[in-house]
């Protein structure tokens, strides 16, 4: 485990994006989106978080760590919404499927419950902002991803969870004549994650709608996807369509397919293994076929931010 | 037919059609797929596992084949070839193995990792078609002598079930590809009983 110095993600002032230069990335990115909303057939004002600005969030940019090529962040995903086969999500997840326009159901033990397009969600939310984060999968690969998105504590401060709230339960979509995946028998559809109401509310957890300043795309998790960065990445659920505050701890997909391999914390931990694997190093995505495994840290290195969640819970039996 | 089986029994097609999982790598779509971009060394590994594997599958299919279809000439041109077939297994597999090597990118943690069920199957089944790989020439079936030398390579059951639980384990969900490598065989195999259950039943009623 790497002892982290404190602050250790600070910049200082002169390395935020400028004015200038965020709005030449802005005129890019329109650009960008021009092309791929025309390809989709589709108009990029739609565009689930497309018309939003994203100013880098520099309390979240870790200085050493160098973002994964955008090429191989939209190529290599896990979506067994689509397919097992990590190649082929990309394809698989842009032939028919609609992720605009979409709504989002906020409800359960909550004051305010509230249904709505997800892009009036950003608005309410007060707009979005861009976070780079490290994305380790419990398949002892990870990336660095620069995300764009909002803190779940604000929307949660927005529907006022009553005091039975203790747990979130996330839900994801279900439409298996456009996603083939889910006309498996496999997985009991929809996908389900959940989190401990602090865990939500934690400054780490985002709901991320973009990525490199562009809006995420369909196999990332359109248009809007949980991102937790201390845990491993199959906790991140996409395209959630249902958000629900809840008494009791949520039975994430996952936990439920495997419990022996799968729990409902996940915390990215190099001391305790997968069954079938080491957890203790990880292969970065994109760097070659040698020297491209790296020491898996505690919390994924976010230690700093979220170990005093964990104080006193055994985290060899709560994987 | 024969004109086919002829050509089949050439060695220099049969080294063409064995080098088949190493061309195909050549060809620019499969260099270009994500999966081998992101992390070329899990790319091979799966994919260089998944040709020793296949090739396996082939060599148990040969003999139940062989029994069903007694007359085909084509069949008896891949049991012609099935110990040089069987030996290109246990070259795919130590490469999988070398791959394994690199992937996991210590001494340390490629050992730690035999206590593993997973892994541990995997390489048991490499050691014994190492033994079956190094006698299968004439010489060997000369020394041991035909009944020894067939006892030994009936080790070929042990490892086809050492590799479906390999490739089992590997499978997050289901055992979909699994069953899509091995039904063919287990079939072929069930078929192969059947045939020699009539036979023997057969043979006790005409006494």
């Amino acid at each position: 485990m790497r002892i982290l110095k404190k602050k250790s993600w600070e910049l200082p002032e002169s390395a935020v994006t400028s004015e200038q230069d965020f709005i030449n990335r802005r005129r890019f990115l329109k650009a960008v989106g021009l092309g791929s909303g025309a390809l989709l057939g589709q108009s990029i004002a739609h565009a689930a978080t497309s018309g939003f600005p994203s100013p880098l969030n520099s309390a979240y940019k870790l200085e050493d760590l160098e973002p994964t090529p955008y090429d191989l962040i939209k190529g290599y995903n896990n979506f067994y919404e689509f397919t097992t086969d990590k190649g082929d999500v990309q394809k698989l997840a842009n032939q028919g499927w609609q992720s605009e326009p979409w709504e989002i159901e906020i409800g359960g033990l909550v004051d305010k419950p509230m249904k709505l397009d997800v892009n009036d969600c950003i608005s309410k939310v007060g707009g979005i902002e861009q976070r780079v984060y490290r994305m380790r999968c419990v398949e002892a690969w990870s990336m660095v991803i620069p995300w764009d998105g909002f803190q779940l504590s604000k929307l949660i401060d927005l529907v006022q969870p009553n005091a039975k709230a203790k747990y979130v339960k996330f839900t994801s979509f279900y439409d298996p004549k456009s996603a083939p995946g889910q006309k498996s028998g496999s997985i009991d559809w929809p996908y389900v994650e959940g989190l401990t109401i602090a865990e939500a509310r934690n400054e780490l957890t985002l709901l991320a709608t973009g990525i490199y300043g562009k809006p995420i795309p369909n196999q990332n998790g359109a248009p809007i996807r949980l991102v937790v960065p201390w845990k491993y990445g199959f906790k991140g659920i996409k395209s959630i369509s249902k958000i629900e505050f809840v008494s009791k701890p949520p039975l994430n997909t996952w936990k439920a397919l495997q419990s022996r391999e799968y729990g409902f914390y996940a915390n990215v931990n190099p001391e305790v293994d997968h069954p079938r694997w080491s957890q203790a190093s990880e292969r970065v995505i994109g760097s070659g076929f040698f020297s491209s495994r790296k020491d898996t840290l505690m919390f994924n290195g976010y230690a700093e931010q979220v170990a005093s969640l964990y104080e006193g819970l055994d985290l060899r039996r709560n994987f | 037919m024969n004109e086919i089986a002829r050509f089949l029994k050439k060695s220099w097609v049969l080294y063409i059609l064995l080098l088949t999982p190493v061309f195909y790598l050549f060809i620019p779509q499969s260099r270009s797929d994500t999966e081998y971009l992101a992390d070329p060394a899990k790319y091979l590994l799966e994919y260089v596992g998944l040709s020793a594997t296949i090739l396996f599958v082939i060599v148990l299919m040969i003999t139940p084949l062989r029994k069903i279809f007694p007359k085909s000439p084509i069949i008896k041109a891949f049991a012609f070839n099935r110990r040089q077939i069987g030996v290109s297994v246990f070259i795919y597999a130590l490469l999988h193995l070398l791959i394994y090597f690199a992937y996991t990118g210590s001494w340390s943690g490629f050992v730690k990792d035999w206590e593993k069920l997973f892994i541990l199957s995997g390489i048991v089944a490499l050691v014994l078609l190492l033994v079956l790989a190094t006698t299968s020439n004439n010489r060997s079936v000369r020394i041991l002598g035909g009944k020894r030398w067939k006892r030994i390579h009936r080790l070929a059951y042990a490892i086809m079930f050492l590799l479906i639980y390999h490739q089992a384990t590997q499978e997050k969900t289901g055992y979909r590809e699994t069953a899509k490598i091995f039904a063919p065989l287990l079939l072929l195999q069930a078929c192969r009983i059947g045939l020699h259950a009539k036979y023997t039943f057969d043979q006790r009623s005409k006494e």
